[in-house]
């Protein structure tokens, strides 16, 4: 193919809206992490430039006067509890639909994936006074639970089409060597499958981090708040404080996680959140 | 096999039991018993549960917010599907067809508001909307357009339309990809015959890329149809709260607010069944509409 002048400036021009957006992506998480190194005066002089110095008094504050250690580490082990128990509840399920071929296998299969399109909006309600009679209520376990069922449509929908790929043959092995099918699930399966587990598990752990409407509602007192809820918190008082500058603080300690779990994982992450879209 | 019946039961049961019983409690019987609720004058305590019949729904057609609610939704579903269809179709053209080199770098970049949580994108948001300290009453007045400035998220007719934009900042990587994806598997040798028979870009974009990727596009919206109706109130809640004046309610955020504010858990929950019902229709809907004879060559 011959490249015309034409050609070559028709790519700078498809360029400007890439650049563009790359600015609008870009510039306001640029600017979230300077603010937090700005004191209010600072913000208010000079809202989007650089920082005269970088100073942690703000993440210092953020930490100590907001709580923000506490939720923190509630966040983390609604992250962990909530991960770890959707793989515990999926994983067998995910197998024995996907190889074991039994009466309703497709039935339970689409009963699953349906829920993904119900909108669970109506059933945090009822789902409120359920946690409520089991002493789950303003509890981080109760709410780990909670997100580790609701995430279990998308984790049994990515981990049988996973399951699909890995050849049979190694399973009629292990059996006819006198293997049980629970050996052959947590020895056999387990490993094989462990590309397709860590990015669910990736998956979970960056929505459970970040979910705040459940949180929401199903959390009441402060020192069982999660950071979405912390933050959401500092932000309305923010209008009467002016504490800016603490606000981009913790704002950062939300997303500087996830950046790094992103750095890593860039391609699992986003292979495995199209594939968790296709389901409509 | 050496394994007996009843063995192959046990593990079965041993497989399926424990999360269907957790799915069931967590998630059917919630659902289920939504559905019940919504007949029942509710405010919290079992004590003060009455059986009304339909009386919640005939509050929710006399309900003058309820229309205003549907409207705010279907009005960020539509300009939600047009910015993010627009934009996420282009992205994806140019990042797999125009052979930019840097293109790994706009496709990293793009994706990462996707995984950003909605707290931290509202927050941010709102704040680039601040009318003082803000983004875009700042750029407008470094534009010369100060008559264009206002308090975007404080202005009745402004503030439902400013949350598009977050919508649409924060959903175009995922369906972008989702787009790449769909063109990335179009044989090279349509666009060389399309090149053959003289049809230039713009003329290959209709004639082939669009017609092959049908199925994604038809994904795309469907999805953001979906997640849109079930999950707008989460921006709506944390940017706006459904104010200034109600102007931003949507179904979900004026849910939340009979029931968990104001305590009228039974009308919430019809207000929930509505928000089903009109899921389930507006997907249905869709998906005739958009039926289109599979394109083979």
């Amino acid at each position: 193919m011959k490249r015309s002048i034409g050609e070559i400036l028709g790519k700078a021009g498809i360029r400007i809206p890439l650049i563009l957006w790359t600015i609008a992506v870009l510039y306001p998480i640029f600017w979230m992490f300077l603010g937090s190194f700005k004191s209010n005066a600072e913000i208010y002089r000079n809202p989007w430039g650089f920082p005269e110095s970088f100073s942690f008094q703000n993440f210092a504050d953020a930490w100590t006067n907001y709580n923000i250690d506490t939720s923190v580490f509630n966040s983390l082990i609604v992250t962990f509890v909530g991960a770890l128990l959707t793989l515990v509840l999926a994983i067998p399920t995910a197998y024995a639909i996907e190889r074991m071929k039994f009466r309703g296998s497709n039935f339970l299969f689409i009963l699953y994936v349906s829920a993904m399109m119900i909108p669970m909006v109506l059933g945090w309600i009822p789902l409120f006074f359920l946690l409520m009679e089991f002493n789950l209520l303003d509890n981080i376990v109760g709410l780990a639970i909670v997100y580790a069922v609701s995430q279990l449509p998308f984790t049994i929908f990515v981990l049988t089409s996973f399951l699909s790929t890995i050849p049979k043959s190694l399973e009629e092995a292990a059996a006819i060597d006198g293997m049980s099918p629970y050996g052959i699930l947590l020895k056999i399966i387990m490993p094989l499958s462990m590309s397709g587990i860590i990015t669910v598990t990736i998956m979970n752990s960056i929505q459970f981090w970040n979910e705040y409407f459940m949180a929401l509602i199903f959390l009441q007192s402060s020192e069982n708040y999660t950071l979405a809820l912390a933050i959401d918190f500092i932000s309305s008082e923010a209008q009467y404080t002016n504490a800016w500058g603490t606000l981009f603080a913790s704002l950062v300690i939300a997303i500087v996680p996830v950046i790094v779990l992103y750095a890593i994982f860039q391609r699992r992450i986003s292979k495995g959140m199209t594939e968790g879209a296709i389901k409509g | 096999m050496v394994q007996s019946k009843k063995q192959k039961y046990m593990f079965l049961a041993f497989c399926l039991v424990p999360t269907f019983i957790m799915f069931s409690i967590f998630t059917l019987y919630p659902l289920f018993s939504g559905l019940y609720y919504s007949f029942f004058d509710f405010s919290g305590s079992s004590a003060n549960m009455e059986y009304i019949g339909i009386e919640n729904y005939i509050r929710l057609i006399n309900d003058a917010i309820i229309p205003n609610t549907i409207i705010h939704d279907y009005f960020l579903v539509v300009t939600k599907i047009i910015g993010i269809m627009i934009l996420a179709m282009f992205f994806a053209v140019a990042l797999t067809q125009m052979k930019i080199k840097e293109a790994p770098f706009y496709r990293i970049v793009f994706f990462f508001p996707n995984i950003m949580s909605v707290v931290v994108i509202g927050i941010l948001w709102t704040f680039i909307y601040n009318p003082n300290l803000g983004l875009v009453n700042s750029g407008l007045e470094f534009l010369g357009l100060e008559s264009w400035t206002r308090p975007w998220l404080g202005s009745e007719t402004w503030a439902l339309p400013s949350l598009v934009l977050p919508s649409i900042w924060a959903g175009i990587g995922l369906f972008m990809l989702m787009l790449m994806g769909g063109i990335a598997n179009i044989s090279k040798s349509y666009y060389e015959a399309a090149e053959i028979d003289g049809a230039n870009g713009w003329k290959q974009f209709w004639k082939v890329t669009l017609p092959l990727v049908w199925p994604q596009v038809k994904i795309s919206v469907l999805y953001i149809v979906i997640t849109t109706l079930n999950g707008s109130f989460i921006i709506v809640q944390v940017m706006t709260g459904g104010g200034p004046n109600n102007s931003t309610h949507v179904m979900g955020s004026y849910l939340y607010q009979q029931a968990f504010v104001q305590y009228n858990f039974g009308y919430g929950t019809a207000i929930g069944v509505m928000i089903l019902i009109l899921s389930l229709i507006t997907v249905f809907i869709l998906q005739l509409l958009m039926r289109r004879d599979k394109v083979e060559y």
